[in-house]
């Protein structure tokens, strides 16, 4: 029997982070970097509810925390994906790089 | 237990009245009316909290609605029905207002819970309650390019900040066991508190435009609509910065590098912002840069770390609120451009000596709001041994005249333009509005009062003068 400490899921919550970091950062698409940005959010509830069930194990506060986050996020990328739409119907693209109306 | 309740009742009033906009077209007066009620409440609000006394933490200690606090949820729904009332007058370009309204509303409700947030999840909340319905007010034209661009690049930047505060919170929370600002104790973290301070400072330095964090900031304002962007830069950031006093009072024990820190980006943000701003024609931009350059002066006095500091921190972010505020609804009326405002003083000579209210307050020119902020902000620096960060804020203090005072040389100096050069943006108004001006009239009488009153309000949040 392997014991699953609480270093394995914030590991792989870092591992998750990292990698929608570098997709939020990389990607062109707006869409993808929606997903990427999600899959942060994601990690960031990975690492609150181990922490909640390493650190404070009779209180369930971290759940608590990863229930709210999780329906901000939600409706973040519902928000997003609207804007994101209201972009296309005008021209045509989601591409980021496209988006160069703006200079600064 | 319950009988502390009534210290929601601001927000209640509030809230309700973001609901009852969204259903604006059942409402007597239609749009215009449902901004005047938005107003209304917000005024009534705002009193409410001004007269309403403070209390000790309450709802399992998860808010605390003191002095600061006090101060803070007044600025918030102060200013919030001011721009209700401007809006009452002049209507948001090309779209219907009544979702405006709501949508001010309830990033006003979310400010207002923001500034006595005691506890990592409310604070959360509160803070995407705020902000949220900001990137909906940067892109409310659906039609406006521009403006939807600058809206989604606020949004992604916004919402990446978000998380990696996020993410440093959990780390908070795990080395503390405890989401309530109390209970945090990050000296048992070692280096991962010190990871988790970075990643909480990179989010919320980042959400008030701090340098090196800054740059979407001219971006996304240059794209938006000037009325949106003087709810935008300004609420949101009173709110922003009352629960950074409260945060950084929990965390700063533990954390020894901090004051450091902060002092960093408070003086990279002097220089980068008041720099960037001097070459700016578009006054949203030049607004953008001024906004990243006061951030600088806030992140100073919370680099002191006294509770002086944090008494003058939210002390100056209404005193910059104010004037900031309504610099870009006067741009909202007369265009966005530098050029626009030429020879202001005789067109409209009550609005041209108003903006010389305002930008002598950004200034800091005595007896202005801003003169007395940017007292006590460099007098708890000087209590905190901070020498260098002050001098650095005072010789900014001087080049950020340099911009301030070409729009003063354009209202007062240049001759009047073709006035309606640019319909096309929606931003050149001709026509009077009397709400209009009564809420220019408000924020100037309000810069004013502000620095006349300064020290019975720092006795208000606490001072011992």
């Amino acid at each position: 029997m392997i014991e699953v400490g609480p270093a394995a899921f914030m590991g792989l919550a870092a591992v998750l982070f990292t990698l929608g970091l570098y997709g939020a950062v990389a990607r062109k698409s707006a869409v993808m970097v929606l997903m990427s940005l999600e899959l942060m959010a994601v990690s960031v509830n990975l690492n609150v509810v181990a922490l909640s069930r390493f650190v404070t194990p009779t209180e369930m506060t971290g759940q608590v925390f990863a229930i709210f986050t999780m329906v901000v996020s939600a409706a973040e990328i519902g928000l997003g994906l609207a804007l994101v739409l209201a972009i296309y119907r005008q021209t045509r693209s989601i591409e980021l790089t496209t988006m160069d109306s703006l200079k600064g | 237990m319950l009988s502390g309740y009534w210290h929601f009742l601001p927000e209640v009033l509030v809230v309700a009245a973001a609901l009852a906009a969204l259903f604006g077209e059942y409402l007597p007066g239609k749009d215009r009316g449902t901004a005047y009620l938005g107003a209304v409440v917000a005024a009534l609000a705002a009193l409410l909290v001004a007269f309403g006394g403070t209390a000790a933490p309450m709802v399992f200690g998860q808010v605390e609605p003191d002095g600061i606090a006090r101060f803070a949820r007044t600025g918030v729904a102060g200013l919030t029905a001011v721009w209700l009332l401007w809006v009452a007058g002049r209507g948001m370009p090309g779209e219907r207002r009544r979702e405006a309204v709501a949508l001010a509303l309830f990033a006003a409700s979310g400010g207002m819970l923001l500034s006595m947030a005691e506890d990592l999840i409310v604070m959360y909340i509160a803070l995407e309650l705020s902000t949220m319905p900001a990137y909906v007010l940067m892109g409310y034209r659906r039609s406006d390019v521009p403006g939807l661009e600058g809206s989604l690049k606020y949004f992604l930047l916004s919402m990446l900040t978000s998380i990696v505060m996020l993410y440093g919170l959990s780390f908070v929370y795990g080395i503390s066991g405890t989401t309530a600002f109390s209970g945090i104790d990050l000296s048992a973290g070692g280096i991962l508190g010190v990871i988790a301070v970075l990643l909480v400072l990179v989010g919320l330095l980042a959400k008030m435009s701090a340098a090196p964090f800054h740059y979407w900031a001219p971006d996304a304002y240059a794209g938006g609509a000037p009325v949106a962007v003087a709810f935008v830069s300004t609420v949101p950031k009173i709110a922003g910065i009352a629960v950074m006093t409260r945060l950084f009072g929990a965390i700063a024990p533990g954390v020894p590098a901090l004051p450091l820190v902060l002092a960093s980006a408070a003086a990279l943000s002097m220089v980068l912002g008041n720099l960037a701003a001097l070459p700016q024609s578009d006054i949203r931009r030049l607004m953008a840069y001024s906004g990243v350059a006061h951030t600088g002066y806030l992140l100073m006095a919370l680099a002191a770390g006294t509770s002086m500091g944090y008494i003058a921190t939210v002390f100056y972010a209404v005193a910059y609120a104010v004037p900031s505020m309504a610099v870009m609804l006067v741009a909202a009326e007369e265009g966005v451009e530098l050029s626009d405002l030429a020879g202001l003083a005789r067109t409209r000579p009550w609005v041209a000596w108003s903006m010389l209210v305002w930008l002598l307050s950004l200034i800091g020119i005595p007896p202005l709001a801003g003169f007395f902020g940017k007292l006590y902000l460099f007098g708890a620096a000087l209590d905190a041994a901070m020498v260098w960060l002050v001098v650095l804020g005072v010789v900014t203090s001087v080049i950020s005249a340099g911009y301030y005072f070409r729009v003063v040389r354009e209202m007062f100096l240049a001759e009047p333009g073709a006035g309606v050069a640019d319909a096309a943006d929606g931003a050149v108004v001709t026509a009077r509005s009397r709400s209009a001006a009564t809420a220019l009239v408000l924020c100037a009488v309000a810069t004013i009062a502000i620095g006349l009153a300064a020290s019975p309000l720092l006795a208000s949040l606490g001072v011992r003068l």
